[in-house]
């Protein structure tokens, strides 16, 4: 048996994720996302956060999956720290709030439903990496 | 180009100085002014009047705005008839002279902005200070209650200066209609004279030592600060860079290690090079992992520099609650609606940069609850409230927020008005309307929709609290509004205590916009389809195709560019279209974009849009890319040193004037903004030159020279006097004190450079 998670349950695209509430500031809905020429495509943008600059994460390309829509005004983010570093997650929809039962790296819902566990410290990490594997 | 004093940018950005400086000096006169009520000031006070508004000329000239030079001579003229004339003061002249300054700083503004039609304002603000010192009342002034009338059904608009924060209804509510030597404290410790002199009071309180340093000093501090940040930043990624070679160089060993197999005799040689290989591999991450700790170490000191610096830079609410003093006064006057301010929390401190951009959104709140908020006195009546109405602001520290709370008494807002209105106008469908709550209808106020259909002179249209909604956010704030209908209206500003502003030179590429520090900008030109290089100013720079780097195609067709030069080298920057100069509010961009190396910061538009900073280094290595590496690290300048001149004045756009004239001479230029200052600069330095203006507070200019001549290595140094009073007398002790030339304000560079030519 696994651990108890409190997590924050959403959907991209046809994927339902999950990531624990302890990693996520706040949802948002995203304002004007600026473009970064020469940054390589998990960067989908900036926001203003508050008057402070917050870069837009494109999740699809960290988990190596085809890249998903850019991320645009209105849409919904959710906003993470880990590692002394904010970003924001571009998501479909957020689902629910819930206590979930966590086994190797994956949780499953009140309907028996799996569903990833996604770790923002991980996330960070790789969305660095990344960006600094690009020649600019 | 020799007749040329500056060129645009350079004009631009020294019109903004003078304009700041205008505003300065107005204020202190508007401050000398008020402190002493409807009396007339002191001869001291009355003698400060007019030595700032002298300096006001004489930087006006240097600049180019004539017609700024001859309206500050007018003002100067009439304060010298004031001095010497007792009889010519009269109850109304301190109301005249309020409304003389608050109409010069419009006009400063305008003819900088937009001088086409600002005669007309000339013109006018020409009778306004004639009428200074006609002792007859001038006719079209409106019968409103002055201070010496001390009837006791008179109702006196008066500031309430509160300790702390308190209840609003705990004001004595005979406040209203004191006397006015009860006025007098208050607004004398508003306006005591350090609060706004120049020269300011910081540092240490309670055991009586002070530390008087001028702001401009800090500021540049705060820059060199700023700077350090970016200095930081490139060295982060220098490491970064490292640390990817020390995995690399890990990763190769352990091929290697692979490659060679088990150890025998044979290998011997090679397997021992592979194991040292390995322990320096080891070394370097080592190393570049310490070095990221102590980068780290850096950044923290680096904040704590910067959040001590802006400590010293703080301001107290006290000069903004001043400013809405005399703004709320001038609104009397235009209304004729009877107002009391309030104020709360004076003491509340917050960054003199906030301060500066909070003074339009206060004037446009206070317009606003005048105009659409306050009912006339008969309204008032029959809904039982006091004829005085009120308005308080509040400041107050909130962690690391400042909140201001400006409220008044009036009417309210009516949600169901404004609702209708947004639907009216397209703004919001029926639907939405009926779901939206009041708070909802509310925060529609100031996006373009105002209460009231029709527009007045005063607040017209909620344009005006647009800006206050854009320039809160500029500062990375916000402003939320509640209201009671009949009850009154509260604005509330949350903004953050501090912030770092820069001048940038903004420009488009691809549809977004982009900035450039502005002291790398130094002009804007043309470039034609498919140049790879381009004259500018006699001189062949390369071409960098912006539009190219930001990953978006190459059009032909002739393009704007933006003139850069960092480090000694220069490049043109296509852009699709050149935004212009700008005060920027610097952002950091995070760990995530560190490895990004085109982008040194961000900033946020008003609109709330992020735009990037891009780094004038990376810039000119990418225009230069055959250059050795060295560029951007080493400041070579091709510039044949002149010498080391001190600049002496107390104007600062004259300082920064001498300083690009002689800079662009070939001149390391110190400047100090008083003799005293200047005689303190001299005993530690040598100068090859000094230029010094002749009126300064604490020593002048002919005693300062004077000194000099009595120091041995001053003997012979040639001394050039800028003033705008050459008269014989002063050209006979010039030439005693052996003085090269004298040279009039306004001074122009042909000037300068016929001045430094004489043997």
């Amino acid at each position: 048996m696994g651990e108890l998670r409190n997590v924050i349950v959403f959907a991209i695209g046809a994927a339902r994720y999950a990531i624990e509430l302890r990693w996520v500031r706040e949802v948002v809905t995203l304002g004007f996302v600026t473009a970064v020429p020469t940054a390589p495509p998990v960067l989908g943008g900036l926001c203003n956060l508050h008057g402070a600059i917050l870069p837009v994460l494109d999740v699809a390309t960290l988990l190596e999956l085809p890249p998903g829509p850019p991320a645009r005004q209105g849409d919904g983010a959710l906003v993470l720290e880990a590692e002394a570093t904010v970003c924001a997650l571009r998501v479909d929809q957020v689902d629910h709030v819930a206590s979930l039962v966590e086994t190797e790296g994956a949780v499953v819902d009140a309907t028996g439903r799996p569903l990833t566990l996604l770790d923002p410290v991980k996330i960070t990490r790789r969305a660095l990496e990344l960006i600094a594997a690009e020649p600019s | 180009m020799s007749d040329i004093d500056f060129d645009d940018d350079e004009l631009a950005m020294l019109r903004q100085l003078f304009r700041s400086e205008a505003h300065d000096a107005l204020e202190v006169v508007t401050a000398r002014v008020l402190s002493s009520g409807s009396a007339r000031p002191s001869g001291e006070a009355i003698g400060e009047m007019m030595r700032v508004t002298h300096t006001i000329k004489g930087s006006a000239g240097t600049v180019g705005l004539g017609a700024m030079v001859d309206l500050a001579h007018r003002l100067e003229s009439a304060f010298a008839v004031i001095g010497r004339d007792p009889q010519v003061w009269t109850a109304a002249t301190a109301d005249q002279i309020v409304e003389v300054t608050d109409g010069l700083r419009g006009y400063v503004d305008q003819l900088i902005a937009q001088p086409a039609g600002a005669e007309h304002t000339a013109a006018q603000l020409r009778t306004q200070i004639a009428n200074l010192t006609n002792t007859e009342p001038p006719p079209e002034r409106p019968s409103f209650p002055r201070f010496e009338h001390h009837s006791e059904s008179m109702v006196i608009p008066t500031i309430v200066t509160a300790g702390a924060l308190e209840p609003l209804g705990d004001a004595p509510s005979d406040s209203a209609v004191a006397s006015p030597r009860t006025l007098t404290p208050p607004l004398g410790t508003l306006t005591a004279p350090t609060a706004l002199a120049e020269t300011r009071d910081l540092g240490v309180r309670g055991d009586g030592r002070q530390l008087r340093v001028e702001p401009e000093r800090i500021d540049n501090l705060m820059s060199s600060a700023g700077e350090l940040l970016f200095d930081r930043t490139r060295i982060e990624r220098r490491v970064q860079l490292l640390r990817t070679v020390a995995r690399d160089l890990a990763r190769t060993r352990q091929n290697l290690r692979d490659a060679i197999g088990p150890s025998s005799a044979a290998n011997r040689g090679l397997v021992e090079a592979e194991t040292e290989l390995a322990g320096q591999a080891a070394l370097l991450s080592q190393t570049t992992a310490a070095l990221l700790d102590e980068i780290e170490a850096l950044r923290r000191t680096i904040g704590e520099l910067q959040r001590g610096l802006t400590r010293i830079r703080m301001d107290t609410a006290r000069n903004l609650f001043l400013h809405a003093a005399r703004t709320l006064r001038a609104l009397r006057r235009a209304t004729g609606l009877v107002v009391e301010l309030r104020t709360l929390g004076e003491d509340t401190e917050f960054d003199k940069a906030v301060a500066e951009q909070l003074v339009d959104p206060i004037t446009q709140l206070l317009r606003n609850a005048v105009a659409h908020g306050i009912e006339p006195p008969d309204e008032r009546a029959q809904r039982g409230k006091p004829p005085t109405a009120s308005i308080t602001i509040r400041a107050r520290q909130d962690g690391n927020l400042l909140v201001l709370e400006l409220s008044d008494d009036g009417r309210g807002v009516d949600t169901a008005a404004l609702r209708e209105r947004l639907v009216a106008t397209n703004r919001w469908s029926a639907a939405r309307a009926q779901l939206a709550t009041d708070g909802d209808v509310l925060d529609a106020l100031g996006t373009g929709v105002s209460v009231r259909g029709d527009a007045d002179e005063l607040a017209g249209r909620g344009i005006g609290l647009d800006v206050v909604r854009q320039t809160v956010a500029r500062l990375g704030g916000e402003v939320k509004v509640s209201s009671v209908p009949g009850r009154g209206t509260t604005f509330s500003l949350r903004l953050p205590l501090s912030t770092s502003l820069a001048q940038a030179m903004l420009f488009k590429v691809g549809g977004q916009v982009y900035a450039i520090p502005a002291v790398h900008v130094v002009d804007t030109t043309l470039v034609e389809p498919g140049a790879t290089f381009t004259t500018v100013r006699h001189e062949q720079l390369p071409v960098l195709r912006l539009e190219a780097l930001l990953g978006h195609g190459i059009t032909q067709e002739r393009r704007p560019g933006v003139v850069v030069t960092f480090a000694g080298k220069g490049f043109v920057g296509t852009v699709d279209k050149i935004v212009g100069p700008r005060e920027i509010i610097i952002k950091p961009l995070g760990p995530l974009l560190a490895p990004l190396t085109l982008y040194a910061a961000a900033t946020i538009s008003g609109s709330g849009k992020v735009q990037l900073i891009l780094d004038p280094a990376q810039l000119v290595r990418r225009a230069h890319p055959d250059a050795p590496e060295a560029i951007g690290e080493l400041a070579s300048s091709p510039m044949v040193l002149a010498g080391r001149a001190l600049v002496v004045d107390d104007s600062r756009a004259i300082r920064e004037a001498m300083t690009s004239m002689l800079g662009r001479e070939g001149w390391i230029v110190d400047v100090a903004e008083d003799g005293a200052r200047a005689l303190q600069m001299t005993r530690q330095l040598r100068y090859d030159l000094v230029v010094t203006d002749l009126e300064m507070p604490e020593l002048n200019g002919f005693d300062l020279i004077a000194r000099l001549r009595d120091d041995a290595r001053f003997k012979t140094t040639p001394i050039v006097i800028i003033t705008s009073r050459a008269n014989p007398e002063h050209r006979r002790r010039a030439k005693e004190l052996g003085v090269r030339a004298l040279v009039a304000k306004p001074i122009t560079r042909r000037k300068l450079l016929e001045a430094l030519a004489l043997r």
